[in-house]
């Protein structure tokens, strides 16, 4: 099966944050890997993809503005952390959200 | 030196011009310690062993259980209920009687793990769990002995290296600790895993290659998909941050 679905604001995909959603929390987003939102933060980008994906606010916050200890942020393929959700970024960054792996 | 039977044993990597005959020596005279000898650390022992590492230690407290032998494959049918570390030396010592083979039943703790990894050049991260992850991250940085890190779950895994007082540790790229559960995996994906791990520990043996330092390799088995992410040294970081380090 093939999630390959990315949700565009309408715009053009460089005038948009991509957020790219882990395989676990594809099932908050009707599968889609990939979804477009716009924000100067981390934080705002966030906002957005939980005001059109409800189900992921449980899956990546604690409480209001606190993420869980299991979520990795990375911006433009580096680690935003720590205090991610103040870090800024601008139209044509990639934000991946990760979750940590235990097992072994 | 190497003898006659081990220059035809390792002919095909001593072939191999970063390795030659002077890599192979350098194998043979390291010693390396394996943390956990379940899904992550068959791979990782087994191709150490293969590789003609000069001594291995392997610690884990279990027992062998019906339901581990999806992906431990160190462990087989009739090792059920035996010390993990014990079923693991018997298949390891068959597969090359050279290697010495340590078996250690213990419990990871604090207070013991300084000595359980004293002497050693690398410790390899092959746990279940994230405390004691922690407890090897921290003890390696506090004695400065190269940490290669793993972790998996279902179809996923992640690799990095650590060179302490150089690079970002565990703890730079982790929010706190995580409660520990029962995780899905395949054994597929703690061998791939593990092998880029056994890859990592030979690649600084023997000084070659580029190290998965600063860089967490994520991989995923569904999409067969390998990303790479930069983790930054976190000067704050309760591990490895100043001044401890």
């Amino acid at each position: 099966m093939s999630f390959g679905i990315t949700r565009s604001l309408g715009k053009e995909w460089d005038m948009a944050i991509n957020i790219h959603v882990h395989t676990t929390h594809r099932q908050f987003t009707n599968g889609l890997q990939v979804v477009a939102v716009e924000g100067t933060t981390v934080g705002e980008c966030l906002n957005q993809l939980v005001k059109q994906f409800p189900g992921m606010e449980k899956a990546l916050f604690a409480k209001k503005d606190k993420l869980l200890n299991t979520i990795e942020i990375y911006v433009n393929h580096a680690s935003a952390y720590p205090n991610e959700l103040i870090k800024p970024v601008k139209d044509g960054d990639e934000i991946h959200l990760i979750t940590m792996l235990a097992g072994g | 030196m190497l003898t006659p039977s081990e220059m035809e044993r390792y002919d095909r990597q001593i072939m191999i011009k970063e390795i030659g005959e002077e890599g192979q020596k350098k194998l043979k005279k390291s010693r390396v310690v394996i943390a956990g000898a379940g899904g992550l650390g068959s791979p990782v022992a087994l191709y150490l062993t293969a590789a003609g590492i000069g001594m291995i230690r392997m610690i884990d407290h279990d027992q062998v259980a019906l339901s581990n032998l999806n992906r431990q494959i160190l462990h087989w049918e009739e090792d059920i209920g035996k010390r993990k570390v014990d079923s693991a030396r018997a298949k390891l010592r068959n597969l090359n009687s050279a290697v010495e083979i340590e078996a250690i039943s213990e419990i990871i703790t604090e207070r013991n793990i300084s000595q359980l990894v004293e002497g050693f050049d690398v410790i390899v991260d092959a746990m279940d769990n994230l405390p004691t992850r922690y407890i090897l991250n921290r003890c390696a940085i506090m004695k400065r002995i190269p940490f290669f890190h793993g972790a998996v779950n279902g179809f996923e895994g992640r690799v990095m290296t650590i060179l302490p007082g150089e690079t970002a540790c565990l703890r730079c790229m982790h929010r706190g600790p995580a409660p520990e559960e029962k995780f899905p995996v395949i054994g597929v994906a703690p061998a791939v895993i593990g092998s880029i791990q056994a890859t990592e520990v030979i690649k600084y043996l023997l000084g070659i290659g580029k190290l998965l330092t600063n860089r967490l390799l994520i991989y995923d088995g569904l999409q067969v998909t390998f990303n790479e992410f930069t983790v930054h040294r976190n000067p704050e970081c309760d591990h490895c941050g100043c001044p401890l380090v």
